[in-house]
């Protein structure tokens, strides 16, 4: 049997455990710097999250807005939803976002994400052309939100668009919005039909309203019980 | 020690090595031609030898140290390449943007405002606000309980903008935000709300 010299063991083992002790070191490094800062969609099964992809990319080549896409996705893997499901959600909202722009035009992202809510909400595509009478200084991102929570809640969509619209045409501001939208809402978490609720206090909102009931800008404050 | 007392093969090795070695001229001549046709190796330069030379390194624990952060610094940046890499399959159509980022908290609208999300919620024991300006991600944004009251509290900067979100209560409970409009069902069987920060906006 040869015997080498212990110290050209020594040295040749150290160096061996060193190579491996940095190969183990970068490998273990490389796995936590995967998990640490982990792209969310990579929650995704690689056949739903390619599905995913195609769409956001498909977005954004028709110049619509992604976020509205990616955020669906994201709400999904936190509720855990399977990921057909979260591709249905995802495609569902493209095209809510498409029927919004064919109506719409060109505006701004968060107008057509609005205005894609009020579609998704149960609004008919000519209900949105009806709206569409654009005031270029004027935003209609407030009355597509009420106007979407109206049918949510349950006032049907024709009564919620009507009204909506001849608001709007009216020359309404948020605050107008706002304050029937309260009123509706009150109305209706006492019970009252939603239709009827809708019918009884458009009746009592005029078609301008003082400016001053906008709260003034800086922090806003939601009060939920 | 004697050499009577070597080993014989020993002893066969000493004969051997002393025996003089006769070769025969024409051999020589062979060899030697052989050896003057090879050509004259190229002397390489310093730099060469001190790039490509095989070399020994002596380190010491500090350097060793050293080097083992070094190669823990490329395995982190790897694996974030590794990470944000796409999963399309090769071959397939060109994106115009990658979709690795979440693509998220990206709005054209830059201005934040500070928004406070108040709800009430006496038996909870964990509340938290999560939508589109977090990711949808409960961890991210929990919200503060107002000592002696069942008020919770978070107040964050948000882009100019339309956000949905939601109240999470107890990490499972998803409960939409009473004070603000309904966002249409989400697909996943739980209502969101609606908050339109900037632009004077009353919501």
């Amino acid at each position: 049997m040869i015997q080498l010299p212990t110290p050209v063991r020594f040295r040749a083992g150290r160096r061996v455990g060193n190579s491996v002790l940095a190969v183990a070191l970068c490998l273990l490094s490389a796995r936590i710097a995967t998990t640490q800062e982990p792209d969310p969609l990579l929650k995704l099964d690689p056949s739903s999250r390619f599905a995913v992809d195609l769409m956001l990319d498909s977005a954004t080549a028709e110049h619509l807005p992604t976020r509205p896409l990616s955020s669906r996705a994201l709400e999904g893997i936190t509720r855990k939803a399977d990921g057909k499901r979260i591709v249905d959600a995802v495609r569902k909202e493209l095209g809510y976002l498409r029927t919004a722009r064919a109506v719409l035009g060109g505006v701004p992202d968060d107008e057509l994400s609005a205005a894609a809510a009020v579609v998704e909400a149960g609004a008919k595509p000519a209900q949105l052309a009806a709206f569409r009478t654009r005031h270029k200084d004027r935003n209609d991102l407030a009355a597509f939100t009420y106007w979407a929570d109206l049918i949510t809640r349950g006032v049907p969509a024709e009564d919620a668009s009507s009204a909506i619209t001849k608001l709007w045409q009216d020359g309404a501001d948020d605050a107008t919005f706002y304050s029937l939208w309260k009123s509706v809402q009150s109305d209706i978490l006492q019970g009252l039909n939603p239709g009827a609720a809708l019918q009884n206090r458009i009746r009592e909102t005029p078609g301008r309203a003082p400016s001053s009931k906008a709260p003034p800008d800086g922090p806003q404050e939601s009060q939920s019980q | 020690m004697t050499d009577s007392d070597q080993h014989p093969y020993v002893e066969w090795i000493a004969r051997e090595a002393q025996r003089p070695v006769v070769t025969d001229q024409a051999a020589r001549e062979r060899i030697m031609m052989a050896v003057r046709s090879e050509p004259v190796p190229v002397r390489r330069s310093r730099v060469w030898a001190r790039v490509f030379e095989p070399r020994s390194f002596r380190l010491s624990p500090v350097g060793t140290t050293l080097l083992a952060a070094g190669l823990v610094g490329i395995g982190v940046i790897a694996g974030k390449v590794v990470n944000n890499r796409d999963v399309r399959p090769p071959g397939g159509e060109p994106s115009v943007s990658v979709a690795v980022q979440p693509r998220l908290p990206v709005s054209s609208a830059v201005v934040d405002t500070v928004v406070k999300f108040v709800f009430v919620a006496p038996q909870a024991s964990k509340v938290s606000v999560v939508g589109d300006f977090n990711g949808w991600n409960a961890t991210t944004t929990p919200m503060v309980r107002t000592p002696n009251s069942a008020v919770w509290t978070v107040t964050l900067p948000l882009t100019t903008g339309r956000h949905v979100y939601s109240f999470v209560v107890d990490g499972s409970s998803w409960i939409a935000d009473p004070a603000a409009p309904l966002a249409p069902d989400d697909g996943f069987g739980h209502a969101s709300s609606v908050r339109i920060v900037g632009r004077g906006s009353a919501l």
